[in-house]
């Protein structure tokens, strides 16, 4: 009861601060009703979306194998690799993205901040991926990559006829909780000076003085893509025996996927 | 190098990450406990009040909710302050809740209700089978995923960086722009992360694997 008043209270009071500062003012709003705006967000959108769809392909590309490596037990690259995820998924993204942007002309290449964002997310989101691909596989028993063994199959065949048809189903929640936490990082870029969606946000209320409405509709944007990709992961993992969940640490996405 | 780890400016923005991700965890842990005890116990209209706080935060990006912040908080609208520290506490502590909100919930919804009738019958008030029976088994499932939040959170604040306030990167990135020029203070700053987020992991899988046996 008692808690229950305290938060209608709270609910009641942020919407009164938000009145008192005109956070519900028809002019601070009217600029989204014209198209035009929608347009120029849009832009914005597509260098968002262009971002996360690039880091998320190049990501597969090289996580998948990275995941395979570590995961192959007599592999010779296995403790490398490890290593390597392991250092990469202890580093803030950002700081992986500042490095990326200004240690790379310090070798003598020159890099475009886009390019950089896409290097700094496709190096972080191929270590997660990785990580989850070696879950994934870890988590076939044993028993049937020995039977696959002894009824003839070699490494090749074991992995790719039982091993991965199993471990592909248990690692795609997981890869979907990725992508989200993908998606949600591009944003980053705006602080290295990219012009994406929050870029094309600042642009936009620099000429209408609407700053908070403006974040809000960005972040309206982002929650449009995103739900549907959380609910998504949370139906492909419900009814899976919590045994078979995989889900890597240190991932704020990955460890509600395990929660809930 | 060692230049760099002595510098006083490059200490002080160790000890502001460390400062800030140690208080946005005890300030999410507070409002995750909070909102997940309204989420299971509140009503019908709590629910979906409190779904919509944690869907709403999970899913936008945080440095959106923390440009958002600083401008709520600055002095032409709500003029609480316009030091980006506490617009980054604050945004920290809020995004964490959200995702300690659903830990605390799967925890409290992971000891059988039944229990707590077993409790009742027993004797035991509402209170007390909610603090001697649900809360220690609540606690030994939510520890290695609020470990977990914890590691992410030290990699999240650095994007505290994005409103100007002075954590860890930020300050290397400052440095950096500084004479000698010399890309030290980002080597440094890695290292530094380094020095909280691999202990961290280690004890976290650590922890995993000694409650999962225990259970």
């Amino acid at each position: 009861m008692f808690g229950r008043l305290a938060a209608a209270l709270l609910l009641a009071g942020s919407v009164a601060l938000l009145y008192t500062n005109g956070f519900f003012q028809e002019d601070k709003w009217g600029p989204f009703l014209e198209p035009s705006t929608w347009r120029f967000l849009g832009e914005g959108l597509a260098v968002t979306l262009a971002i996360g769809f690039t880091s998320l392909i190049l990501s597969l590309l090289i996580g998948i194998p990275l995941g395979m490596a570590r995961a192959d037990l007599k592999g010779p690259l296995r403790y490398p690799i490890g290593g390597y995820i392991e250092l990469v998924r202890a580093t803030p993204i950002l700081a992986i993205l500042l490095i990326t942007l200004l240690g790379l002309p310090r070798l003598g290449v020159d890099i475009e901040p886009f390019w950089a964002g896409v290097v700094a997310l496709t190096m972080y989101t191929s270590a997660v991926l990785g990580e989850i691909v070696r879950a994934g596989i870890d988590s076939i028993p044993r028993g049937e990559v020995e039977a696959a063994r002894s009824l003839g199959l070699d490494y090749r065949h074991t992995m790719r006829r039982v091993v991965l048809p199993q471990a592909l189903a248990r690692m795609t929640p997981a890869i979907v909780s990725q992508l989200i936490t993908l998606i949600k990082d591009t944003s980053l870029l705006f602080i290295i000076g990219v012009q994406e969606l929050v870029g094309y946000g600042r642009s936009f209320f620099n000429f209408y003085g609407n700053l908070l409405e403006t974040y809000f509709v960005i972040a309206v944007i982002f929650f449009l893509i995103n739900y549907p990709l959380s609910r998504l992961s949370r139906r492909l993992e419900s009814g899976r025996p919590p045994d078979e969940r995989v889900a890597v640490s240190g991932e704020e996405d990955q460890v509600v996927a395990r929660a809930s | 190098m060692t230049g760099i780890l002595g510098n006083p400016l490059f200490i002080e923005g160790y000890l502001t990450t460390l400062a800030l991700t140690a208080g946005a965890m005890l300030a999410s842990l507070f409002i995750g406990t909070m909102v997940a005890s309204l989420r299971v116990w509140g009503g019908p209209i709590m629910r979906s009040l409190t779904g919509a706080y944690v869907e709403f935060f999970r899913n936008t990006p945080l440095l959106v909710q923390l440009l958002f912040i600083v401008v709520l908080l600055a002095p032409s609208n709500l003029g609480v302050t316009r030091d980006p520290l506490v617009a980054a506490l604050f945004g920290l502590s809020v995004y964490t809740g959200a995702y300690v909100t659903e830990v605390v919930r799967s925890g409290i919804l992971a000891v059988d209700p039944r229990q707590i009738e077993a409790a009742r019958t027993l004797g035991l008030s509402q209170a007390q089978a909610l603090r001697h029976v649900v809360l220690p088994q609540a606690i030994r499932t939510v520890i290695p995923p609020l470990g977990n939040l914890s590691i992410a959170l030290v990699k999240n604040s650095a994007i505290a960086g994005g409103i100007a306030a002075t954590d860890l990167l930020q300050v290397a990135r400052i440095l950096e722009a500084r004479p000698p020029f010399t890309f030290d203070p980002f080597i440094a700053a890695l290292f530094a992360y380094w020095t909280i987020t691999i202990p961290l992991a280690w004890a976290v899988s650590r922890l995993e694997r000694r409650l999962a046996f225990a259970r």
